[in-house]
């Protein structure tokens, strides 16, 4: 699978902690279809790397009539303030946009600007979670394209230094069960090597906290204010308990990209799409593979959606191609050109999927894998309209300890007082 | 500020027009007069049309933002639903009511007392050593300016790299020789020396050519008078040129002032987050209110009663310089600076 | 030397002869500059450099080496084309806006220029009511942080549909405060009223006295403002930041994109830096003798 976008999104907007969230995939937007009259014009805005171009001409010749126009941004960030400003100012929208998973925090508050997708013969063709995060009140304003199932990447080459098992299937087995399983053999690892388990505790909280069902917010929105809120500060101790084997670094700073060339840490949290970015800062570095594991069960860490705004003149045709897109030929194709990991049931388990390898990860059966960890996953953790805020004052709380060496406590207490000062309650 | 207290002697008469004389084709009387007419007219109206461009695109882009800002900073305003309710003083509340806008205050006056302090000593310094009878002197001259056209965010992408905590040049020198690593990032007052110095790097050399200007204005009978009286070189800086540079200084520091409270783009690119760190060690006012702004808060309303406090601010402190310039202007020396 | 003289008149030849020497040796106002000088010089110019030379090092080098080490070599390495030519074919459309920063930057120093002089023609040789009232204001607004107004700026711009269009960094740009109060100073100075006058007597209205007189005599000025209007454009960043979208940017903030991407590589960055400085630091060679002049004749801050 080719996965070498050098320029694909990374921070997302706001925040590196955002970023980490929102992480993210690809997803472009296609074509239209032709309807028997006349021309249609359609545009489609995408970020980072969908995959689609080749599907939007063969849309395009499928449909006569339709021309599809796509527009690329470079970054989710950017691809996300446009979508911002185009429905701030009521035009300008592309008539099917990409949408990060992430974004739905802020916009699912702006669902009546969307399009409703329900479509009952669509029914059945993703995965529950991923449909379950772009539905309000029983209304679909997206349709799923990729997805970001988490399984854990490490560095065999120390592992065997460490006296720990190398093979990936056995590793699996090591790490299978909690959080605490995984750090505990952590532990083990830093012991023996000197060298930090993890990059850094942000990235890893970020893992964990998307495992929740309802991680700041209850189901109406109404934040959980943070003092009270025990299943985030249950992490927050876990992660504390364990920083002495934590690389204490910032993911995408200067720092966390350096490390991988100089044995900075042994294992990372690693999504299909983070695969790309990992062996290009690890270039040359050989040892890393994959195992087909997570603690906690499953998780997931970005991918997009197609929706359609309603300002855009051919909704109707929109909707069409927006469908024929993510249906699981296409989105198998995808992941063909550029290893975006569908969320489309049937893709996940065709031969395209299932049988691609990646070379740089010992040839790690990385379909398998990723369809396996898909599968395992159960929530798609609640993202409110407050999801982003109060996510960053945690995430800052943590790499206060984490990277600037502030007392745990007391950068709890720092958290608590930020969390009182948004005002939120 | 010459040109506002120097009265333009008009040739031109207020009056009526003389009639051009047209020297190259006879004009009959009745056209004279229509060209007499119209020459009266333009010279009536066209100076206003001249200097509108400049007064009608201050006022849309410039002066109604600004107003508007404080209208916007009233409600109840986000990026996608535009105006709320009407909420009164809330938004400032808010603001006022958050440490982060006061770590925002902080941050912004010390990365600037940390760019403009050093930068205008050591332009000061560079201009003394350029105010020689050198040569090749463009060829200096250009060359200390070269920092300023480098785009800020260029420079500040060179020096994140040079400030990175574990992997950048300067932490990796000083191990080297066995002294201990700054932290950069995670401590405060080092973030905001690395940023000063990205602005120092950019200004300094810009400065140092005003300086230079300023001390070639600098009547040369003064340094000879004390050159005959065996003062030394050191005493001719310090008792003759330094005090002869007060406005220029005074000059410097007001026109960083304005842009320097607003600084955005090195702090914005010290990181990749852009948010200013995790205890919002750098975080500038310019940047706190983009973060207000376009941020997961998308709050315009917060966001302008942050742009409104600052402009505020430096009013505030415009008119202080003002008020201090005038005094000094009063008691100063005789050199006017490079105005 | 005159001072000289009245000292040998009133005190004698040899205390003459002392402050003779005085003069010329160390320090003397017009002496020659000492090795010491020379040497300051090259320090601080070497520091000036540094950083650029150390982000073509980084350009010329690649990921992996710069990761294992700050310094990857004391001479630029052989990827630097590459990597050149891997940033402008990137997704971030380097090419596209090298073309907008390039486009921007013209349009709005001409036309600073253009309205700079036409409204300092009219301050400093014409009179009307209110001129210096109306001056003053323009100075005056030399001090407003017109920065601050970014979000009813940005609400207008929604409004208009301009959002992601060159236009909203164009426009706002067309004439600047700065320019208005140096051509007025200039002209001020430069200009005769003989000559406008002249002008006046061939027939000439203001609009052609403006072209035919006063815009070409304000050539120097005008070379001045125009480049440090071209720099200031060149390296704007926070509104252009705020309003550009997708793959319609400029050098500043196609740069933020590119350490903003997922995969970070270093060399690929500096590149991208080393791109955006190429087209200025020519511009400099050519024409940084006539900003160097201008800024010390006027006291210029953008």
């Amino acid at each position: 699978m080719k996965f070498t976008r050098r320029t694909a999104l990374a921070a997302s907007a706001a925040t590196a902690a955002t970023a980490a969230i929102a992480g993210c995939s690809s997803s472009s937007g296609g074509g239209d279809g032709g309807s028997g009259g006349g021309d249609i014009e359609l545009t489609v805005a995408t970020f980072n790397e969908f995959g689609y171009e080749d599907l939007f001409a063969k849309y395009e010749a499928e449909n006569p009539g339709v021309t599809i126009t796509h527009k690329k941004a470079a970054t989710a960030d950017d691809a996300r303030a446009n979508l911002m400003t185009g429905l701030a100012a009521g035009s300008g929208l592309a008539d099917v946009e990409g949408v990060e998973v992430g974004w739905w925090a802020e916009l699912l508050q702006y669902a009546d600007v969307f399009e409703d997708l329900t479509d009952p013969e669509l029914e059945g063709r993703w995965l529950d979670w991923k449909v379950e995060a772009a539905t309000v009140d029983g209304k679909l304003v997206g349709y799923g394209t990729d997805i970001g199932p988490e399984a854990i990447a490490y560095r065999a080459d120390l592992f065997e230094k460490a006296g720990l098992p190398t093979d990936r299937t056995e590793v699996a087995e090591l790490l299978t069960g909690d959080w605490e399983t995984y750090f505990e053999a952590g532990r083990q690892f830093t012991e023996a090597t000197g060298i930090p388990w993890f990059d850094g505790a942000g990235g890893t909280f970020n893992g964990m906290v998307q495992q929740l069902t309802h991680p700041y917010e209850t189901a109406d929105g109404t934040p959980v204010p943070l003092a009270e809120n025990a299943d985030v500060k249950a992490i927050y101790d876990l992660l504390v308990e364990y920083k002495d084997i934590s690389g204490g670094m910032t993911q995408w700073e200067e720092d966390w990209t350096a490390s991988f060339q100089s044995d900075g840490f042994a294992t990372m949290l690693c999504p299909p799409w983070m695969m790309g970015p990992l062996s290009g800062n690890a270039d040359g570095v050989e040892g890393w593979d994959i195992a087909d594991v997570f603690p906690g069960g499953g998780g997931n860490w970005g991918g997009s959606y197609l929706a359609v705004p309603s300002q855009g003149k051919n909704v109707e045709e929109a909707k069409k191609l927006a469908a024929w897109l993510t249906a699981p030929a296409q989105q198998a194709a995808a992941f063909a050109a550029v290893g975006a990991f569908p969320s489309q049931l049937e893709a996940l388990e065709s031969e395209e999927v299932t049988s691609s390898v990646n070379p740089f990860f010992n040839d790690a059966p990385v379909g398998e894998i990723f369809s396996e960890r898909a599968t395992a996953i159960e929530v798609q953790p609640f993202m409110g309209p407050n999801f982003f805020v109060i996510n960053t004052v945690v995430a800052d709380a943590i790499t206060r300890w984490d990277g600037d060496g502030v007392d745990p406590a007391e950068s709890w207490e720092q958290a608590l007082t930020a969390y009182d000062e948004l005002g939120l309650a | 500020m010459t040109a506002s207290t120097r009265p333009t002697t008009s040739s031109e008469p207020s009056g009526p027009a003389p009639a051009p004389p047209s020297r190259r084709t006879p004009a009959s009387p009745a056209r004279t007069a229509r060209r007499s007419r119209l020459a009266r007219l333009d010279m009536r109206v066209t100076p206003y049309v001249f200097v509108s461009p400049f007064f009608l695109l201050f006022f849309l882009v410039g002066l109604f933002p600004i107003l508007y800002t404080a209208w916007v900073s009233l409600h109840d305003w986000d990026l996608i639903r535009g105006q709320g309710d009407f909420v009164g003083l809330a938004n400032f509340e808010f603001v006022l009511g958050s440490d982060n806008f006061y770590k925002a205050l902080r941050n912004t006056f010390s990365i600037f007392l940390l760019s403009s302090v050093p930068q205008v000593i050591a332009a000061i310094l560079i201009a003394y050593v350029l105010d020689a009878n050198l040569r090749a002197k463009t060829f200096w001259r250009m060359g200390v300016l070269v920092p300023f056209i480098v785009a800020p965010v260029a420079v500040s992408l060179i020096f994140t790299k040079i400030f990175a905590d574990q992997s950048g040049l300067v932490n990796n020198v000083l191990m080297g020789v066995g002294l201990p690593a700054i932290e950069w990032h995670s401590d405060a007052l080092a973030a905001h020396f690395a940023i000063a110095t990205m602005v120092n790097f950019r200004w300094t050399g810009y400065n140092a050519l005003i300086f230079l200007a300023a001390m070639q204005a600098i009547p040369r009978e003064i340094y000879e008078a004390a050159i005959i009286d065996g003062t030394g070189r050191m005493r001719r800086f310090l008792h003759v040129t330094v005090p002869m540079l007060r406005p220029t200084i005074i000059f410097v520091v007001i026109t960083s002032t304005i842009g320097g409270l607003q600084i955005f783009d090195e702090p914005r690119m010290f990181d990749t987050g852009g948010q200013g760190g995790a205890s919002r060690q750098w975080m500038t006012m310019t940047m706190y209110l983009y973060e207000l702004g376009w941020g997961p808060q998308i709050s315009f309303g917060r966001a302008s009663a942050v742009a409104w406090l600052l402009f505020l601010i430096i009013i505030a402190i415009g008119i202080l310089n003002f008020l201090i310039t005038k005094r000094i202007a009063h008691s100063g020396g005789p050199a006017k600076g490079t105005r | 030397m005159q001072s000289t003289a009245a000292i040998e008149q009133f005190a004698g030849k040899g205390a003459a002869r002392a402050a003779r020497r005085r003069l010329k040796g160390g320090g003397g106002v017009d002496a020659r500059p000492r090795w010491w000088n020379y040497g300051l010089l090259a320090v601080i110019l070497a520091i000036s450099f540094f950083p650029l030379y150390y982000a073509l090092l980084l350009a010329s080098s690649d990921a992996g080496t710069i990761a294992r080490n700050p310094i990857p070599s004391l001479i630029p390495q052989g990827n630097l084309f590459s990597n050149i030519g891997e940033v402008i074919g990137s997704d971030i459309n380097f090419w596209a806006a090298m073309v907008n920063s390039i486009l921007v930057a013209t349009l709005t120093s001409i036309s600073v220029v253009f309205f700079a002089t036409l409204a300092g023609f009219a301050f400093s040789k014409l009179s009307f009511r209110g001129r210096r009232a109306l001056l003053l204001f323009v100075i005056a607004t030399m001090a407003v942080p017109v920065q601050l107004g970014v979000i009813p700026l940005f609400i207008i711009m929604a409004r208009l549909g301009w959002v992601g269009d060159l236009k909203a960094v164009i426009i706002p740009g067309l004439v600047t405060a700065f320019g208005v109060f140096w051509m007025t100073q200039y002209l001020d100075d430069a200009l005769p009223f003989e000559l406008i006058e002249a002008a006046r007597m061939d027939g000439c209205n203001l609009f052609r006295s403006y072209w035919h007189v006063a815009l070409p005599a304000s050539r120097g000025a005008g070379a001045m403002l125009f480049l440090f209007t071209f720099v200031g454009s060149w390296t704007n960043f926070f509104w252009p930041f705020i309003i550009l979208r997708g793959d319609n940017l400029t050098l500043p903030v196609a740069l933020q994109q590119l350490q903003a991407s997922y995969f970070k590589d270093y060399s690929l960055i500096m590149s991208g830096v080393v791109v955006s400085v190429i087209p200025l630091l020519l511009l400099f060679i050519l024409a940084g003798r006539q900003l160097v002049g201008g800024i010390m004749q006027g006291a210029v801050k953008g």
